[in-house]
């Protein structure tokens, strides 16, 4: 019923801007439509706008699980983005993209790390650790994007694009329909993260340490580490959607490659509620917001819009859905 | 007599608990007045209705004579009473000036000279020494203490009532802290003291007044009673004459702990180099007013404090060094003080929590399996009234939480069972059950270890009774082991 009155509230909240806006809605909200979900080549548009959503939303939504609110997944987002490329580059080949994909994780789980041992062992809160690791990484990977890794023939910050053998191809292209490889992954990477946390005893204890850390460490869960080990899985994941997004998507990295989709993933994750299959549904809406929300400048009207409306939807949603973790007791 | 307080009939009740019945308190002026009780005989509600945190259903106060209508902590101290109480309020992260002006600060705009030469004369006349631009995180317990007086005085205080002020303090600091006292009672200062620590009322007061039940038992010139009376009419006599609950006690050592020490939450050594050995089969109860290191103890002997020195041993191997999980796999159960934070987790359903604390068990190597296997049987063990076991723990009221986490202890292979308060929320024959149940399991091998405030409980329940006071611990002689007026000496310190 809450979902409901929310999803009612937020179409609401959408044509009401829209007429300040000075737009006509029904024209408006058609073209959101049409423009994300409308044709083949929208829908497949959409879809790869939500792969990295997805991918980093089950990131975010892994460490929110153990109490963590992972900010940097847009660091780890970029630092594995940036290390995968350069692998790729190296390595080339089928091969390259594996091992690629291997480096992306794994730089983003390092990345992550500070973060986790700052909060387990030193109590450092993980939202200002994560965003000062988010300044250093997009600054980190400018400079090796126009260093160390730049390409040949790049004028920009930007290394070089991957050869075609290491460019992941759509799984499925029917027509203008492409259902790419790397949403597979993140479709996989869901149900997996889904099971371990509710079927396994080290997700079960992981749950434990995000809802209540004294009991957890009264029943045994080596806490700090859970902690730690969180972290390190978040980052690892977004590693691996910035890896993704390089081989399926970019082919190459370059500054700015980015639009803040890690951010966007908080919203993402919050907008699943506690169930890691709402990731699915609410990595679509956000990706069909981004996908329709480009058509509307057609109209005249700014992308921000949608942005915006999202963002009040999320809050509301945030103080409904998360009142009794966050409020205060008695 | 020159009275500062006069209270009469004070009555208070709280749902089915008649917390005050009719409790009179006179205390001179210039004295320091021993208020002495066991938990719950109403001490603290007594002084929150002078302190004006409490309205009493009746009765009257005056104060020098003055009768006065006491409904806030705001009109008490404008009629210069203050109170601190037993979890004192400094803040760690202001310094010792903004903590002793917090609350009284004497206008919008702070004039930290000005008050710090104020601060510093009061100091000087108690002869205590402050830095005034330290954190108080720095402050040892009894500096803290010792902040809390000056607040107080800053308050122009005339009337002094402190809850267990030495609860966390060495003799040293306590004999200190008595002498500031003396010297603010010669210069006209009243003062109320808390406490169940009987060496200090002969010591340092010169009347008491003794609360049992919620009722006034007596007053005495200190100089006019002993020792054992007082310990006597504190804990009251016993009323039922009590079987000894039969022990299948077994040769076999179980629980040894050695010189162990360990630190409170306030930096103070909460647990005093204790030595004590247990047999397979036991159910010990460890009695003592609350505050008196039991916490602590419960906390070591589960491996969430780390101890300072000492050697904690099971069945001969060392538990001190070993993670709560390896000493759970041990056989370690735990029926936790405060379910709420350290034995449930709220948002769950009950089948998620009945494998909390035991998930590493080969009973929940299927997690989900071992859930639904057991939880039922942990919620029937002691009749947990529940709307379904995949109902969230929230959902259950406070007692059928304390049956479930009860039930869960005790389900799958106990071999040390800790249990911190077990009947608490519990009718009586809930609390028989829960303690038959703990007697079925020692007969069957484990270890038992009851800590309560509860003599009454420990007694006919417990084949064996050890007693905690200011962090010591005592065990009754063999002659006077179920003696209720022995162990009650040995819980006020008067043994």
């Amino acid at each position: 019923m809450k979902v409901l009155g929310l999803i009612a509230g937020g179409i609401i909240l959408f044509i009401a801007s829209l007429l300040v806006a000075g737009a006509n809605p029904v024209t408006a909200v058609s073209q959101l439509i049409t423009g994300s979900v409308g044709s083949a080549s929208a829908v497949s548009g959409t879809i790869r706008e939500m792969t990295p959503l997805l991918i980093l939303g089950v990131s975010v939504f892994l460490a929110l699980k153990a109490g963590l609110f992972n900010i940097g997944a847009e660091g780890q987002f970029v630092i594995g983005s940036c290390f995968s490329a350069a692998t790729m580059l190296a390595i080339g080949g089928p091969l390259g993209v594996v091992v690629g994909v291997l480096i992306g994780a794994i730089a983003g789980g390092l990345w992550a790390l500070p973060a986790g041992y700052v909060k387990a062992f030193r109590n450092g809160h993980e939202v200002i650790t994560t965003i000062m690791l988010n300044n250093i990484a997009i600054n980190l990977t400018k400079w090796l994007a126009s260093g160390p890794f730049k390409g040949e023939k790049a004028v920009s910050a930007s290394t070089a694009t991957l050869p075609i053998q290491s460019q992941l191809t759509p799984l499925i292209k029917v027509g203008q329909f492409e259902l790419p490889q790397a949403v597979v992954v993140g479709i996989l990477l869901t149900l997996g993260v889904g099971y371990w946390l509710s079927k396994t005893t080290s997700g079960y204890e992981l749950r434990a340490v995000g809802a209540n850390p004294t009991a957890a460490e009264f029943a045994g869960v080596k806490t700090k580490q859970v902690t730690v080990k969180a972290m390190f899985l978040s980052g690892a994941i977004a590693g691996i959607a910035g890896a993704l997004q390089i081989a399926q998507f970019e082919h190459r990295f370059y500054d700015g490659s980015s639009i803040g989709y890690g951010f966007d993933a908080l919203g993402v994750a919050l907008l699943a509620g506690g169930n890691a299959f709402g990731l699915f549904a609410s990595s679509f809406i956000f990706g069909a917001l981004n996908k329709g929300g480009t058509s509307l400048m057609g109209l005249g009207i700014d992308k921000g819009i949608t942005t915006m409306v999202l963002a009040i939807v999320i809050i509301i949603f945030a103080a409904v859905k998360y009142r009794q973790k966050g409020g205060q007791h008695d | 007599m020159n009275l500062a307080v006069e209270m009469s009939q004070i009555s208070k009740r709280y749902g089915d608990v008649q917390a005050l019945d009719s409790v009179s308190l006179r205390v001179e002026k210039g004295t320091i007045h021993a208020l002495v009780g066991e938990n719950g005989a109403g001490k603290t509600t007594l002084m929150k209705a002078l302190y004006g945190a409490m309205s009493a259903d009746s009765g009257s106060v005056s104060i020098n004579g003055e009768p006065v209508t006491l409904k806030t902590s705001r009109e008490a101290i404008a009629k210069g009473i203050g109170m601190v109480s037993q979890h004192y309020g400094i803040i760690g992260e202001l310094t010792n000036l903004e903590n002793l002006i917090l609350g009284a600060e004497n206008g919008s705009i702070l004039t930290p000279v000005q008050n710090q030469q104020r601060a510093q004369d009061l100091a000087e006349r108690m002869g205590f020494q402050f830095d005034w631009n330290a954190e108080s995180s720095t402050l040892s317990p009894a500096g803290g203490q010792k902040l809390e007086i000056l607040k107080l005085l800053w308050r122009n205080s005339q009337i002094m009532i402190l809850d267990e002020p030495t609860a966390m303090l060495s003799p040293q600091d306590s004999d200190a802290l008595y002498a500031s006292l003396k010297q603010l009672a010669q210069q006209g200062t009243t003062i109320i003291v808390v406490t169940h620590r009987l060496p200090e009322v002969f010591e340092h007061c010169k009347r008491v007044t003794v609360v049992r039940g919620g009722r006034h038992i007596a007053d005495h010139e200190v100089t006019e009673v002993s020792a054992n009376q007082l310990a006597e009419e504190i804990v009251g006599g016993s009323v039922i004459e009590r079987p000894t609950p039969v022990s299948n006690s077994q040769p076999t050592d179980s629980l040894e702990v050695r010189d162990l020490e360990v630190k409170g939450d306030k930096g103070q050594i909460a647990v005093k180099s204790i030595s004590f050995a247990l047999k397979k089969g036991q159910l010990v109860g460890i009695a003592g007013v609350d505050g008196n290191g039991q916490r602590e103890l419960f906390h070591a002997i589960i491996g969430h404090a780390k101890p300072l020195s000492g050697i904690l041993t099971v069945e001969g191997s060392d538990w001190t060094q070993t993670s709560i999980a390896d000493r759970i796999i041990a056989g370690l159960r735990v029926i936790p003080e405060d379910r709420h934070h350290e034995g449930v987790i709220e948002d769950w359903s009950l089948f998620e929590n009945a494998s909390l604390g035991l998930q590493r068990l080969p009973e929940f190597s299927d997690i989900s399996a071992g859930q639904q296997e057991l939880g039922p049987t942990m919620a029937e063990k002691f009749s947990t009234k529940h709307g379904g076991l995949n109902q969230p723990m929230s959902s259950l009221s406070g007692g059928n939480q304390q049956r479930f986490v009860a039930g869960r202890a005790l389900q799958v292979a106990p071999n040390l069972i800790l249990a911190f308060q077990p009947a608490r929320g519990l009718d009586l024959n809930s609390t028989t059950k829960v303690y038959q149940e703990i007697r079925r399991r020692c007969d069957e091998g484990a270890t038992a270890i009851i800590v309560s405030f509860d003599l009454d409980e420990l007694l006919d329940f417990c084949d064996r009774i050890l007693v905690m006071n200011h962090g010591e611990m005592f065990e009754p002689k063999p002659e006077e082991a179920r003696d209720r007026a022995a162990i009650g000496r040995l819980m006020v310190g008067a043994g």
